[in-house]
């Protein structure tokens, strides 16, 4: 029986769609306090403005982050949701759950939150929307405890890192994402669960640069599988999809009758440094002119295959709009071999010295991201102590001057002013 | 020459006590002794909370700390 008269929410489940008003709905059946979600946010959509209160001193004991404080300005009207907070808890790499796990988390939040969840937050958690505060440490006991999982990040921290499928599941992969993507998490729990930074850090981890988590759109710290030999060719499978024996991307897209598979037109033709060309029945690629996008090898899976000497291109500085607009990662190192070998050294020395400069020059809640760019590339890779190459630019300069540094120049600046003038008189 | 751990401590309270914002970025306490590194900082603001001579306030994005009892807490606000 619902709580609230809610006509302007009704209205969204008029349409064809999946309506999450009809999901709350039913939870609130079983939740009453889901009703009150109905009513402050039929009340907000009326009077054009938001009764949520923002943040909050709320958290489990020694821990930082995980916890989002969330609380109404009307509690004596909608008291089921006087307190609303948010937990982040971490997901597994790759998110692979097996049933048994999901029942259990839910159980879990049946018990001590509201039942209403988000799978994932963009950053990749699992999000539990809505529990009071002396639920709280209880919810954190049981998670930990019975469960073995753990909270994720929020606020100034390192957030949770993520990670595609990899290798378990993944042949183009060019190193072990779950393996980079757990020994971080575990290197770095105290960053994670206790802040430490100016602003949110996060690091994505990605195969290849298909990019399936999204790395270069969303973290600070993209590290994006790549190769930098040759594309491997398998020539028979090129005559089989040339052929037609074989369906192109895998059989994507096969609901449709596009036609017979045409390389000069779907593969050749779309390349977009124009690398690639047939010679008789044998499909060449000029390997230095590829920029890995991928789509060649994405549309021919069993002829063409990423190089066989692997490692990551690491990007810096995506993050999604909030003052700024959207910005990608910028390339800092087109390769670096990504190995559990060396516990990945170089990749967390590389880490660190962004944090040790970010942590003193980065402003209050300004992204790392942001920072690169009002300080600019060539200071951002002076620091990184990484020297310029043709890849960092992304377009010829627009202006003529040059500012040499003092120990580029020979002699430095200092020059006597009276021989100079014998040379050139004023 | 870089204060001591509770030299640190004390500048840090000192800092959070005085300051007309009651709530502060961890880069406020940076200048209570600019000859510490940012993490030395960080770990020591970390440690005032786990002593309770701190607390933690988080919007969801950005996390700040403040004196206990200086902030209101939105419970019964």
């Amino acid at each position: 029986m619902a709580k609230h008269e809610t006509p302007l929410l009704d209205q969204l489940e008029s349409g064809p769609w999946p309506s999450f008003v009809t999901d709350i709905k039913r939870q609130a059946e079983k939740k009453p306090e889901c009703w009150d979600i109905l009513g402050v946010l039929e009340l907000s959509y009326k009077e054009r403005i938001t009764h949520w209160k923002h943040g909050g001193i709320v958290g489990v004991f020694g821990y930082g982050g995980g916890i989002v404080g969330r609380y109404v300005d009307l509690p004596k009207r909608f008291p089921g949701v006087e307190h609303f907070h948010t937990i982040r808890v971490a997901q597994p790499a790759s998110k692979y759950y097996s049933t048994a796990n999901l029942r259990q988390l839910m159980d879990l939040w049946e018990k001590h939150g509201s039942g209403m969840t988000n799978f994932h937050g963009s950053t990749g958690d699992i999000i539990l929307l809505g529990t009071r505060t002396e639920n709280l440490e209880p919810f954190f006991w049981d998670l930990t405890h019975d469960m073995g999982q753990d909270l994720g990040g929020s606020g100034s921290n390192l957030r949770t890192p993520a990670n595609c499928v990899g290798q378990s599941r993944c042949e183009w992969s060019c190193y072990d994402t779950e393996e980079a993507c757990h020994h971080l998490t575990m290197h770095y729990q105290d960053e994670i669960h206790r802040p430490a930074f100016p602003y949110k850090f996060k690091f994505k981890f990605s195969g290849c640069p298909n990019d399936c988590v999204a790395a270069i759109a969303r973290s600070d710290v993209s590290v994006i599988g790549t190769w930098r030999d040759d594309i491997r060719i398998d020539q028979a499978g090129v005559k089989e999809y040339v052929a037609g024996n074989y369906p192109a991307n895998g059989g994507a897209h096969s609901g449709k009758d596009w036609g017979p598979f045409d390389i000069q037109k779907e593969v050749i033709g779309l390349c977009p440094t124009e690398c690639m060309w047939m010679e008789g029945d044998e499909l060449k690629i000029d390997d230095k002119e590829c920029t890995r996008c991928m789509h060649c090898i994405n549309v021919m899976p069993r002829a063409l295959r990423p190089g066989a000497d692997q490692g990551a291109t690491i990007c810096v500085g995506a993050k999604a709009p909030i003052l700024d607009g959207a910005q990608f990662s910028t390339l800092i190192v087109p390769f670096m071999k990504i190995s559990k070998d060396n516990d990945f050294e170089e990749l967390i020395d590389f880490i660190e010295t962004i944090w040790d400069w970010w942590m003193e020059v980065g402003k209050n809640r300004e992204r790392v991201g942001e920072t690169m760019q009002r300080v600019g590339l060539p200071t951002f890779l002076s620091v990184m102590g990484i020297e310029p190459i043709p890849q960092h630019i992304r377009e010829p300069r627009s202006n003529p001057y040059i500012f040499w540094k003092e120990e580029e120049v020979e002699g430095g600046f200092e020059r006597d002013i009276i021989e100079f003038r014998k040379r050139h008189a004023a | 020459m870089a204060l001591s751990k509770e030299e640190l401590k004390d500048a840090i309270e000192e800092k959070a006590t005085k300051s007309p914002k009651p709530q502060l970025y961890i880069k406020d306490f940076y200048k209570c002794d600019p000859d510490s590194k940012p993490r030395v900082i960080k770990n020591v603001a970390n440690e005032m909370v786990r002593d309770g001579r701190l607390m933690f306030w988080s919007s969801g994005s950005t996390t700040m700390y403040a004196i206990p009892g200086r902030i209101q807490n939105e419970e019964g606000a």
